[in-house]
């Protein structure tokens, strides 16, 4: 085994991370992943796991609600940890503040592996990324990597169980906000990615007609307020709709594949969203679906196509988690990840090819 | 003039997927988020130049 999971739900940090320590034993760990709880005080998980795994690169974030092999998780600390034979080489930078531009991370990335990031192999390396959730810059930061990468970037926004207070993101031994933690790894074994948000496309379209992205909102659709536009699209009232926010989010739809922008809530009859959507976008009514099946059968393609799974790290959207409680299906997701070694947190986006909403984005080892 | 933006277009994703078939996916839907729509631009299409501008530093940034 070269993937390893732990977890721990002792309240003293000290405990928790030295009840990991005890689960992994002599696992020798080059790179530890780990999602804590916000319960956890920042600045000390950070430090203690790195103390603890003294020979690994170890990163994560705090989160609202975690994953682990077989079970979904609350007031927990959740650890994946990678031997030399998982991993061949990894590097982790930090994007110390979001708010400025900078290459800085970009250019250690191509010192490290001796090469142009535009010349790195999406077949051989993968990108991590862990954003503050609370930063609002998760499209912005995802587009840029874009430019300048084909390797795929996937990851989550970081939580804090919905206090919507302060989230964080950690880096050998370092707790950050307004930050994101950027790792490339050159896995030594295939990989590939699962992206799965439960939903189907309507027939219905709504165009951006105008939009404020920086502050994720539209004001209209197909020239007409974006509330009354969206009120029609789903044959209901402007009061009406928030209640199918959850249950018809949109989303751009490429090839018949949702990437979902999730409505938040009505300002002013113009709509704020999860994530900013740019002018002259054509969104599609979506339908949610059953996340339970959807999920299942995407683990399965997953597996079909590697051959075989050795480890997963779920990035699952909370607007998905809350839906699983209301319906009493946490143990059934959590079921659904109980044959593979699994670390994962309910995030407050989901980033994969760009920032998107209400979907699962999942690295998965084969 | 009428065309360029989508031969830009073209180019752009045959430079960043070299004629790999599910980066070519992944390059369009990079695109789509970023507000321009392959779909939407034919040979016909008036050439935007606020388009093309972004095309360009596109191009230029990917090396």
């Amino acid at each position: 085994m070269n993937i390893k999971t732990a977890f721990s739900v002792k309240t003293d940090i000290k405990d928790a991370v030295q009840d990991i320590q005890t689960q992994l034993g002599e696992f020798e760990a080059k790179l530890l992943i780990f999602f804590a709880s916000s319960a956890i005080a920042p600045d000390e998980i950070a430090e203690r796991m790195e103390a603890a795994f003294p020979r690994a690169e170890t990163f994560g974030c705090s989160s609202s609600g975690e994953i682990v092999t077989g079970r979904m998780l609350t007031n927990s600390l959740v650890a994946m940890a990678f031997n030399r034979q998982a991993i061949k080489n990894s590097k982790v930078e930090v994007l110390e503040d979001l708010n400025r531009e900078s290459h800085r991370a970009f250019n250690a990335f191509e010192r490290h592996f001796d090469k142009p990031m535009s010349k790195m192999d999406p077949g051989q390396y993968v990108g991590i990324i862990l954003i503050d959730g609370l930063s609002g810059k998760e499209e912005q930061i995802m587009d840029r990597i874009g430019d300048f990468t084909n390797v795929n970037f996937i990851g989550g926004s970081a939580g804090d169980d919905l206090k919507f207070d302060a989230t964080y993101v950690y880096a050998n031994g370092k707790s950050y906000t307004n930050a994101a933690v950027l790792a490339i790894l050159e896995p030594s074994t295939p990989f590939s990615f699962v992206k799965t948000q439960s939903f189907s496309p309507l027939q219905q379209k709504l165009l951006v007609t105008r939009a404020d992205e920086s502050n994720r909102e539209i004001l209209e659709f197909n020239h007409k307020p974006a509330a009354q536009a969206y009120a029609e699209a789903l044959g209901t009232t402007v009061a009406d709709a928030p209640n199918h926010f959850m249950h018809n989010p949109l989303g751009v739809v490429y090839e018949g594949e949702p990437f979902v922008r999730s409505p938040q809530q009505i300002r002013n009859n113009s709509i704020i969203f999860y994530c900013g959507v740019k002018e002259g976008i054509e969104l599609t009514l979506l339908e949610s679906t059953d996340i339970i099946a959807t999920t299942k059968d995407a683990l399965a393609s997953a597996e079909r196509e590697l051959g075989g799974m050795s480890g997963i790290i779920n990035f699952n959207c909370i607007l998905r988690t809350l839906e699983l409680k209301e319906k009493g299906l946490t143990d059934s997701y959590g079921a659904l990840f109980s044959d593979v070694p699994t670390i994962g947190f309910s995030t407050y986006g989901e980033q994969f090819i760009g920032h998107i909403n209400q979907t699962a984005t999942m690295l998965v080892f084969r | 003039m009428a065309g360029k933006i989508k031969q830009m277009i073209d180019a752009f994703v045959n430079q960043r997927a070299q004629g790999n078939s599910v980066l070519e996916g992944v390059v369009k839907i990079k695109l789509i988020l970023k507000g321009i729509d392959p779909k939407i631009y034919t040979p016909e299409s008036a050439d935007d130049p606020a388009i093309i501008a972004k095309l360009e530093e596109l191009m230029r940034e990917f090396k």
